[in-house]
């Protein structure tokens, strides 16, 4: 049970919010979104920030999903943590590479060094933004464009956001 | 939210449920969520303020200029100001 309860699927449909948009993410109930719909207008402007940065843009979707679900592991959340891209497993991506993406990815001969440097990137966001510097910012650089690192930059920040947050609201399957 | 989410359990909503509806508990929710995300990664990209301490607005050159390699925003010495008000513990206005 959730800290908060998810309002009905027909009071939030009532409201004029695709529900079914959030099936993307695996989760049929929508219950994220039937949550945010307490708040008029925070489903539709929450989720449309979180879908365009996690499907949208340039940089590959089953990284960024892979992204997505270590950040979920950094915020120690278990709703989002527990949900998959229905593109990114349908375009290839496996357990073992999310698993990967978690822990020891700076070493793993299996990512790109572009990949390692998005996946360092949300990695240090959270725990060691100090970290975060211009240095770094020059290395990521040299594997993506600034809209590219802006696009993981908007991903990470969203998401983890929003994980932190779910975290907070127990257990809402 | 940020530093101890463990805390934010059953009970801390009992006690939130005291003074706001769950639509404004989702909403300040939501919005430290928001937050918590992005002011972190704006801190990466080594924004300066946008003001000088005068009020005037400035670009992210003179900004630095004027604040150095440690950018303090002109508004922190306000808020510390009524955060010692509020505290009882001096500050300017305070009778």
């Amino acid at each position: 049970m959730a800290a908060v309860d998810p309002i009905p699927k027909s009071d939030a449909e009532a409201q004029g919010i695709d529900l079914d948009s959030f099936a993307r993410l695996g989760d049929e109930e929508a219950v994220f979104l039937r949550i945010l719909a307490r708040v008029p207008g925070y489903a539709e402007a929450i989720w449309g920030a979180m879908s365009e940065s996690l499907f949208e843009g340039n940089v590959d979707h089953r990284l960024k999903e892979i992204v997505r679900l270590q950040l979920a592991s950094t915020a120690e959340d278990a709703y989002f943590g527990d949900l998959r891209s229905k593109e990114a497993l349908a375009s290839g991506l496996t357990e073992e590479r999310i698993a990967a993406g978690r822990t020891g990815f700076d070493t793993d001969p299996d990512f790109t060094d572009a990949e390692k440097w998005a996946l360092r990137y949300a990695w240090l966001m959270y725990r060691r933004p100090e970290q975060v510097d211009a240095d770094f910012y020059a290395e990521g650089k040299r594997h993506f464009s600034e809209a590219e690192i802006m696009e993981l930059g908007g991903l990470i920040a969203i998401h983890y956001g929003m994980q932190v947050f779910m975290r907070t609201m127990g257990n809402p399957a | 939210m940020q530093f101890h989410p463990e805390q934010i359990d059953a009970s801390f909503y009992d006690r939130l449920r005291e003074h706001y509806t769950d639509a404004e508990i989702v909403e300040l929710g939501v919005f430290i969520g928001f937050n918590v995300g992005y002011h972190t990664f704006f801190r990466t990209l080594d924004f300066y303020p946008m003001f000088a301490p005068d009020g005037t607005l400035v670009s992210q050159d003179e900004s630095r200029r004027i604040f150095g390699d440690s950018p303090v925003s002109h508004l922190s010495e306000r808020v510390a100001e009524a955060l010692a008000r509020r505290d009882g513990t001096g500050g300017e206005g305070d009778s």
